[in-house]
C-alpha cells in the first residue's frame, strides 16, 4: 500500500501529513485535522455536504484523494469566519433562517461562496443552478437563496 | 447482500512523469492498473465493487492533458483531463463548439464539474455520457497514446459497448481533436433527466445542423442519441430525412420519427424503453426546431 | 414592540418574534457537533453489519471464521450471542435473527474491528447459508390467510395494549372504525365515487446518516452516542430488550441532521451496543452508508387505500368507507402505531356522519416501515383527498366549495366520537385559494405544456400513548444567564429557539440571556418522550414554561421577602425584578445562585435558583376494540390547507410546481419565522415525496439506493414561489395557545398536486410516484384510445 507525504494548506494553515493512497481529501479533513464541519452525506459526489474549496473551486472532498491536495489550498466552513467574524454570506444565512438542522449548511456556504467570487451578482436562477450539488432536506431552499442574494447586495463573498 | 464500501477500497495512487512512463506502468499492470483523471466515475464504481484496481494512475497533470486551444486549421484540441467546467466555460469552446458546452454545462453540479473530464466520460463510455454524445455529432477523433505512440481515431470507433473502449493495453486518451465545425452550423444538446437540473441523462438528443449545397435539402443534420442503444449512437436513418427534403415542420416531424429508429432503449430502473422512445422522437423535434430557426 | 431599555441587540418579550435561531451560529462556523464529529480517540473501533442477501429466507448456518482470522477484527456478533427481540409497541424485531431473515438487507451479523475498512472487509468474509422461503411485497396479498407467514410467533410478542395482532396471520395491527351506519347512508347518497390509491416505500433521506457509537464498560455501565430524535425511548427499548437497567445505560444525541421520524425508533442504534458488549471498554461506531441508508434503516410504509365516499344532492358527505393496507416491512414495531393512527383519523378533515374504516398494518418481506414526517397521513391522504375532488367533480361542485363545506369544525363530533378541539380549517381554505388564485384559469408558459391548480387539506393529530410525558429543567448562570435544560431535540424545526423564548417571556428576561443545553443526554437532561409527532412547541413547550414559571416563582418569593412586598405585586423585565407598588428594581445578576443579603448583612435568603417543570396530557382515553370510539382518542389536532398551482410540459410529461401556496393552524406563532421556515420545507418535502419511490426487484433486492436514482428535490426543482400563511386559534392546552406544525406542512402536497395535474389533464392518477413517464404514457394512450 503507497503511503505519500504531502504538505496542503488547510484554511491558511500548512498542514504536514502522511497518508496512504486511497484516503480521501473528506477523510483527511475529518478524521486527521478533526475538521469536521465538512460533512459526510454520500460518499459519492451527490449530495454536496463535503464541498470544500480546493484553489478556489468547490469539489465534493469525497471524490478526491488526499494526495491530490498536495500542494493546494484547501478552504473547509471553518475557514469561512475571520477571527469569529462571521463573513456576510454567514451573516445573512443567521439572518434569513437559511439554516435548520445545519447537516448541508457547510457544503452550502462553501458552494456559494464560489458562486459569488465568480458571479458578484447572481439572479435567483443563478444561485439555485451554483446549488444544485447541494443536497437540503430541511428548508425547501428559499431562504437560502434569499440568503445568497442579501449576501450579495452587502458586497460579496468575504 | 453486498453494499457499496464506506471509503474507497485500497489502491495505489501514482502520478508517472511523463506519456511514456505511464504508458509503461498501464501497460506492465495490466489489468490490475487504470488511468486516473477527475475520479467521478471511477471511485463510484469501485466503492461499488464495479472496478477493481491495484494502481490509479494520475495521467492529468502530463503536458498538454487539461489544455483547451483552437487553431483554424485542426479545430479545437480539448486535452483529456479538461474538466467539464474548463469545457463549458472556454472562449473558443462557448463561441465555435456550443453544443459540447451545453453538454459539458449540463453535467451533474458545478462541484462534479470542476473534477470530470470530458476524457474521463469518454472512457466511461456510458451510453449515458454527455461528452461523449457532443463529441460523436461533432464528428470528434480522439488521440490515445501508448506503448506504440500516438493513435488517432474517429470517436464512433472508440466505443466499443456500454462501458467497453477500444483502449488497449498500456493506452490512455490524451485529446480529443473536433474539427473546425462547418460554417454557419447550429447546435443544441437536449437533455432529459428525472430533475431539471443535476441528473445523468434518461435519454439525450445532440442535433447539429448547417447549410449544406451538396445535399437536395441544403442543409446537413447530425442527430445523435443517448441513453437508447448500448453506446452513443447517430440517426442515420433521420438524417438522410433532412438530407432529402426541405427543412420545415413536416420534414422534422419525419425526421424525428424515423430518429427511434436508431433506438434500440431497454427498461431499466430509470425508465422504460416506451418512454425512451418517444423521448427520442420529442426531444429531435424539439432539437430540430430549433436549429432549424437558428440556420435560417 | 419596545425593548425595555435594552441594547438594541437583546430581544424583550421573544414569544411572537421571529427572533434568529438560537443555534444559527454553530452550524453556519461548522461548529456544531453531529454524531459522526464526536472524537472518541485511539481506542475507537469500527462495526460493519452483515447483511442477508434474501427476502425471506432460513438462517442455515453462520460461519465467521474467517472474518475472525483477519488482523485487526475483534469480534463478531450474531443471533446466538444476542438471541433477544426489541420493539416499541411490538416487540417482534430480533436484534440479529437466529432461525430466519425477512427482508433483503437484515442484519445477521456485526463485524468489530480496529477501522472501519477492515470491519467492512472483514464483514464480506462472513459465510452464511439460507434456506429460502417464498416472500410477499404487496400487503393486501399478505393479509390473504394463504400468504406466506413472516411472524409465526405473532402470538406470543409483547404488545401494547391498545394495538391487536392477528396471530397465524401477517396481520400485526387491525383498527377498526365504525361511527354511525354506512349501509343505511348508501342509498342516501346522490353521488357515490369508490377508487383505489396507492403508494410505494419512500425513504426520509435526511442529509446527515444514521451514525451510533457505544461503550460498554466493564463495570455495566453503557453509554450509546447516537444523532437520536428520541434518547429516552431509545434507552427504554434497548435497557428492556438487553436486560440493562435504565440507570446504567445513558445516550447521549447531539445536534440531528435532519430525522424527519427516521431518527425516533430504535435501528442502527442497538447494533452498536451489542457489538460494544462484544469489546468491553472500546467504543465501537457504526454508521450506515448512504445506501444502506435507503433500505438498511427504516422507510415510510407503503399502502394500498381502498375508499369508497358518497354525498348527498347538496354536497353533504354522508358516508365513507374504507380499508387501508399498510405494507408495514418485516417488522412493525412501530408501524403498527401508524396503522392504528390512520384508522383513527381516516376520514381525513372532514365531518362525516357514517364512516367504516378497517386499518391494517400488514408484515410483508419490504424494509421496515416506521415512523416518517405526517405518520401515516400523507400516506392516507393522498387517496383521501383525490377522491374528495372525484365526488365534488360528480356533483359538479368546486373543489374548495366541497371542502369548506365538509371539513371539520370545532365542536364536530369526529369519527371516534370526540369533539372537535377549536381550529379554523376553513380560513387556512380561503388563504391558500386566495394566494392560488383558485378560480382564475391561468394560461400555460408554452403551447405543449398545460397548466392546473388543485387544492388539498389535511389534519393531524400527535399520535401518541396516552401518557408521554415532558420536563424541564431551568437553571440560572451568576451572571444571570440561564440554561434550559429538556430531553427534546432539535432535528431543524426549531424546538431549542421556541424553548428558549419561552423561558425568556416568562422570567423576563432577554432571549439571548437563554442557552439550551446541547447535547441531549438522558444522564443529564430531564425526560422527554420523544420528539415526534410535531408535539415539542406545545407538550415541551408546556413544560419549559412551567419551569421557567417556577423560577420565577422563586424569584420573586426572594425578592419580595427582601423587600417586605407582596410577590403579586413584582415583576421581572429586561432581566431585572421590579416593584409596581416600591419602584425598586432588583438585578437578577448573582442573586439567581448567591442570594440576597439580609440587612447589615445579618444572614442571607434565598440561593440558586432551579426551576423545574412538566407536561403530561391526562385526557386521553382508550378508544374501543370494535368501534374505534372513545371520549377522546387523540390531545388535539393541526389543520391545514395547500393549494398548488403546476405546469405539465406534454411532449415529455415532466411536472413543474411553479407554487404552492400553504396555510396552517398552528395556534400561536412562537416564532412566526421559523413556523415559515417549515411551510417552506415542508412544501419541497411533500412536493419531493411525489417524485420519491424505493424501487425493488422481483426477489425483493434495493434497486435505487443512492442519489443517482433516488432522487430528492433539489434547488432547481422547488417551486420558486412558497406562500405560506398561518391562522392562530389557539389551543385550549398549549403554550400561548400554541400546536405543532413540523409534519402537517407535507402531508397533503401530493394529492394536491394530482388534483392539479387532473385540472389540467383531466387524467387522475391513484398511484405515486408522479414520474413524467407515467404521466406521458398515460398522456399518449389517452391519444390513442381517440380520447
Amino acid at each position: 500500500m503507497a503511503i505519500h507525504s504531502i504538505t496542503v494548506t488547510v484554511n491558511g494553515s500548512r498542514e504536514y501529513l502522511t497518508v496512504p493512497s486511497h484516503v480521501t481529501l473528506l477523510q483527511m479533513l475529518r478524521e486527521r485535522l478533526a475538521l469536521t464541519g465538512t460533512k459526510n452525506g454520500c460518499e459519492a459526489g451527490e449530495c454536496g455536504a463535503c464541498t470544500v474549496l480546493v484553489d478556489g473551486e468547490p469539489v465534493n472532498s469525497c471524490m478526491m484523494l488526499a494526495v491530490e491536495a498536495d500542494g493546494r489550498e484547501v478552504t473547509t466552513v471553518e475557514g469561512l469566519a475571520r477571527e469569529g467574524q462571521l463573513s456576510p454570506l454567514q451573516e445573512a444565512f443567521v439572518a434569513h433562517n437559511a439554516v435548520q438542522c445545519g447537516f448541508c449548511t457547510p457544503g452550502v456556504l462553501i458552494s456559494a461562496r464560489a458562486l459569488l467570487e465568480r458571479n458578484p451578482h447572481p439572479s435567483g436562477e443563478e444561485i439555485r443552478e451554483a446549488l444544485v450539488g447541494n443536497l437540503c432536506r430541511c428548508t425547501g431552499y428559499l431562504r437560502i437563496v434569499q440568503a445568497v442574494q442579501a449576501a450579495a447586495e452587502e458586497g460579496g463573498a468575504k | 447482500m453486498q453494499t457499496p464500501t464506506p471509503g474507497l477500497p485500497a489502491f495505489d495512487y501514482t502520478r508517472p512523469a511523463s506519456l511514456s512512463e505511464a504508458s509503461q506502468l498501464l501497460a506492465e499492470q495490466a489489468g490490475e492498473a487504470r488511468p486516473f483523471m477527475g475520479g467521478t466515475d471511477i471511485f463510484v464504481q469501485m466503492r461499488d465493487g464495479v472496478v477493481r484496481s491495484r494502481t490509479l494512475v494520475d495521467v492529468k497533470h502530463l503536458p498538454g492533458m487539461r489544455d483547451i486551444l483552437y487553431d483554424e486549421g485542426m479545430g479545437l484540441t480539448v486535452g483529456a483531463a479538461a474538466t467539464m467546467n474548463d469545457a463549458a466555460r472556454h472562449p473558443d469552446v462557448q463561441t465555435r463548439y456550443p453544443l459540447l458546452a451545453e453538454a459539458a454545462h449540463s453535467v451533474a453540479s458545478y462541484q462534479v464539474r470542476n473534477r470530470a473530464t470530458i476524457g474521463g466520460n469518454l472512457c466511461n463510455a456510458s451510453p449515458c455520457a454527455d461528452a461523449s454524445l457532443a463529441t460523436l455529432v461533432l464528428e470528434g477523433r480522439v488521440i490515445v497514446y501508448g506503448p506504440g505512440g500516438e493513435r488517432e481515431m474517429a470517436v464512433g470507433e472508440f466505443f466499443v459497448g456500454p462501458g467497453e473502449t477500444s483502449l488497449q493495453a498500456g493506452e490512455f486518451m490524451t485529446a480529443i481533436r473536433y474539427p473546425v465545425p462547418p460554417v454557419g452550423a447550429a447546435g443544441r444538446y437536449l437533455k432529459l433527466g428525472r430533475s431539471k437540473a443535476g441528473d445523468l441523462a434518461i435519454v439525450s438528443v445532440a442535433v447539429l445542423g448547417f447549410p449544406d449545397e451538396g445535399v437536395p435539402s441544403g442543409y446537413r443534420f447530425r442527430i445523435g442519441l443517448g441513453s437508447v442503444a448500448p453506446t452513443v449512437v447517430r440517426a442515420p436513418q433521420a438524417e438522410a430525412v433532412l438530407m432529402e427534403n426541405p427543412p420545415g415542420e413536416e420534414t422534422f416531424a419525419l425526421a424525428a420519427e424515423r430518429a427511434m429508429e436508431a433506438a434500440a432503449p431497454i427498461d431499466d430502473v430509470r425508465a422504460s424503453a416506451a418512454y425512451r422512445r418517444a423521448m427520442v422522437r420529442n426531444l429531435a423535434l424539439r432539437g430540430l426546431r430549433q436549429v432549424g430557426e437558428r440556420i435560417g | 414592540m419596545t425593548n425595555e431599555g435594552l441594547p438594541s441587540a437583546l430581544t424583550s418579550d421573544p414569544v411572537g418574534k421571529g427572533v434568529p435561531r438560537i443555534d444559527a451560529y454553530e452550524k453556519v462556523t461548522g461548529a456544531a457537533v453531529f454524531a459522526d464529529d464526536m472524537q472518541f480517540g485511539p481506542g475507537l473501533y469500527y462495526g460493519r453489519l452483515v447483511r442477508s442477501s434474501y427476502a425471506h429466507a432460513l438462517i442455515k448456518r453462520i460461519d465467521a471464521s474467517k472474518a475472525l482470522e483477519m488482523p485487526g477484527v475483534k469480534a463478531v456478533v450474531t443471533g446466538r450471542d444476542v438471541n433477544t427481540r426489541i420493539g416499541l409497541y411490538l416487540i417482534d424485531r430480533p436484534i440479529f435473527p437466529t432461525d430466519r431473515v425477512r427482508v433483503v438487507g437484515e442484519p445477521v451479523a456485526g463485524v468489530v474491528a480496529t477501522s472501519e475498512e477492515i470491519a467492512d472487509e472483514a464483514a464480506r468474509l462472513v459465510e452464511v447459508e439460507y434456506e429460502e422461503l417464498p416472500a410477499v411485497f404487496d400487503p393486501v396479498e399478505a393479509a390473504q390467510p394463504d400468504a406466506p407467514l413472516l411472524h409465526p410467533d405473532l402470538g406470543k410478542y409483547e404488545v401494547a395494549n391498545f394495538i391487536f395482532p392477528q396471530p397465524g396471520t401477517n396481520i400485526s395491527e387491525h383498527f377498526k372504525l365504525r361511527k354511525g351506519d354506512v349501509e343505511s347512508a348508501w342509498p342516501k347518497c346522490t353521488a357515490i365515487v369508490e377508487g383505489t390509491f396507492r403508494l410505494p416505500r419512500i425513504q426520509h433521506v435526511p442529509i446527515e446518516p444514521h451514525v451510533a457509537v457505544s461503550l460498554w464498560e466493564p463495570s455495566g455501565n453503557v453509554t450509546l452516542w447516537t444523532c437520536s430524535q428520541s434518547p429516552f425511548a431509545q434507552r427504554d427499548l434497548i435497557a428492556q430488550s438487553l436486560d440493562i437497567p435504565h440507570g446504567n445505560l445513558r445516550v447521549v444525541s447531539p445536534y440531528v441532521g435532519g430525522g424527519f421520524g427516521g431518527k425516533a425508533g430504535v435501528s442502527t442504534e442497538v447494533y452498536a451496543v451489542v457489538l460494544a458488549r462484544a469489546v468491553k471498554g472500546h467504543p465501537v461506531k457504526l454508521r450506515m452508508t448512504r445506501e444502506e441508508e435507503f433500505f438498511g434503516t427504516t422507510t415510510r410504509q407503503s399502502l394500498v387505500a381502498h375508499t369508497k365516499i358518497g354525498c348527498d344532492a347538496d354536497g353533504n358527505l354522508l358516508a365513507m368507507e374504507t380499508a387501508y393496507y399498510f405494507g408495514g416491512g418485516a417488522y412493525n414495531d412501530y408501524g403498527v402505531n401508524i396503522a392504528r393512527a390512520a384508522g383513527y383519523s381516516c376520514t381525513g378533515p372532514y365531518d362525516i356522519p357514517n364512516v367504516k374504516g378497517d386499518s391494517y398494518c400488514v408484515y410483508t418481506n419490504e424494509p421496515i416501515g416506521s415512523a416518517m414526517r405526517g405518520f401515516g397521513m400523507p400516506e392516507i391522504h393522498w387517496g383521501i383527498e383525490q377522491i374528495m375532488d372525484q365526488l365534488a367533480e360528480k356533483i359538479r361542485m368546486d373543489p374548495a366549495e366541497f371542502r369548506r363545506r365538509n371539513c371539520v369544525r370545532t365542536g364536530d363530533t369526529i369519527l371516534t366520537g370526540m369533539t372537535m378541539p377549536a381550529i379554523d380549517l376553513v380560513a387556512c381554505i380561503d388563504k391558500v385559494t386566495e394566494a392560488i388564485r383558485w378560480g382564475t384559469k391561468e394560461e400555460a408558459s408554452a403551447p405543449h405544456k398545460k397548466r392546473g391548480k388543485g387544492v388539498a387539506i389535511m389534519w393531524k393529530a400527535p399520535a401518541m400513548p396516552p401518557n408521554p410525558g415532558s420536563s424541564a429543567i431551568v437553571r440560572f448562570n451568576e451572571d444571570a444567564t440561564l440554561n434550559v435544560e429538556v430531553g427534546a431535540q432539535d432535528l431543524g424545526q426549531g424546538a431549542f429557539t421556541v424553548v428558549a423564548q419561552m423561558a425568556a417571556q416568562v422570567l423576563g428576561v432577554p432571549y439571548e440571556w437563554v442557552r439550551v443545553s446541547v447535547p441531549v443526554d438522558t444522564k443529564y437532561s430531564p425526560y422527554e418522550w420523544q420528539t415526534v409527532a410535531s408535539r415539542i412547541t406545545w407538550s415541551t413547550g408546556n413544560a419549559v414554561k412551567a419551569a421557567a414559571e417556577d423560577a420565577r416563582r422563586q424569584i420573586l418569593e426572594i425578592v419580595a421577602d427582601h423587600w417586605d412586598e407582596e410577590p403579586e405585586d413584582l415583576d421581572i423585565k429586561g432581566g431585572k425584578v421590579i416593584s409596581y407598588k416600591s419602584e425598586q428594581e432588583q438585578t437578577l445578576k448573582d442573586m439567581v445562585i448567591y442570594g440576597l443579603p439580609n440587612e447589615n448583612f445579618e444572614g442571607w435568603k434565598g440561593g440558586p435558583i432551579v426551576g423545574q417543570g412538566r407536561f403530561m396530557p391526562t385526557y386521553v382515553t382508550n378508544l374501543d376494540f370494535e368501534t374505534g370510539q372513545g371520549t377522546r382518542a387523540v390531545v388535539h389536532y393541526t389543520v391545514g390547507a395547500q393549494a398548488v398551482d403546476l405546469e405539465i410540459d406534454t411532449e415529455t410529461g415532466q411536472v413543474e410546481v411553479l407554487k404552492i401556496a400553504s396555510a396552517y393552524d398552528v395556534g400561536k406563532a412562537i416564532n412566526p419565522d421559523l413556523v415559515m421556515a417549515q411551510i417552506e420545507g415542508g412544501a419541497v418535502h411533500g412536493m419531493s415525496s411525489a417524485f420519491e419511490v424505493l424501487r425493488f426487484d422481483e426477489a425483493g433486492r434495493p434497486l435505487n439506493s443512492s442519489f443517482v436514482d433516488y432522487r430528492i428535490a433539489t434547488s432547481v426543482d422547488a417551486p420558486k414561489e412558497i406562500h405560506g400563511d398561518f391562522v392562530e386559534t389557539p389551543l385550549e392546552d398549549g403554550p400561548w395557545g400554541a400546536r405543532g406544525v413540523g409534519e402537517h406542512v407535507m402531508v397533503q402536497t401530493a394529492p394536491a398536486m394530482a388534483n392539479a395535474i387532473y385540472d389540467a389533464l383531466g387524467i387522475r392518477f391513484s398511484a405515486l410516484p408522479l414520474s413524467a413517464e407515467k404521466i406521458f404514457l398515460a398522456l399518449e394512450e389517452r391519444e390513442r384510445a381517440g380520447g
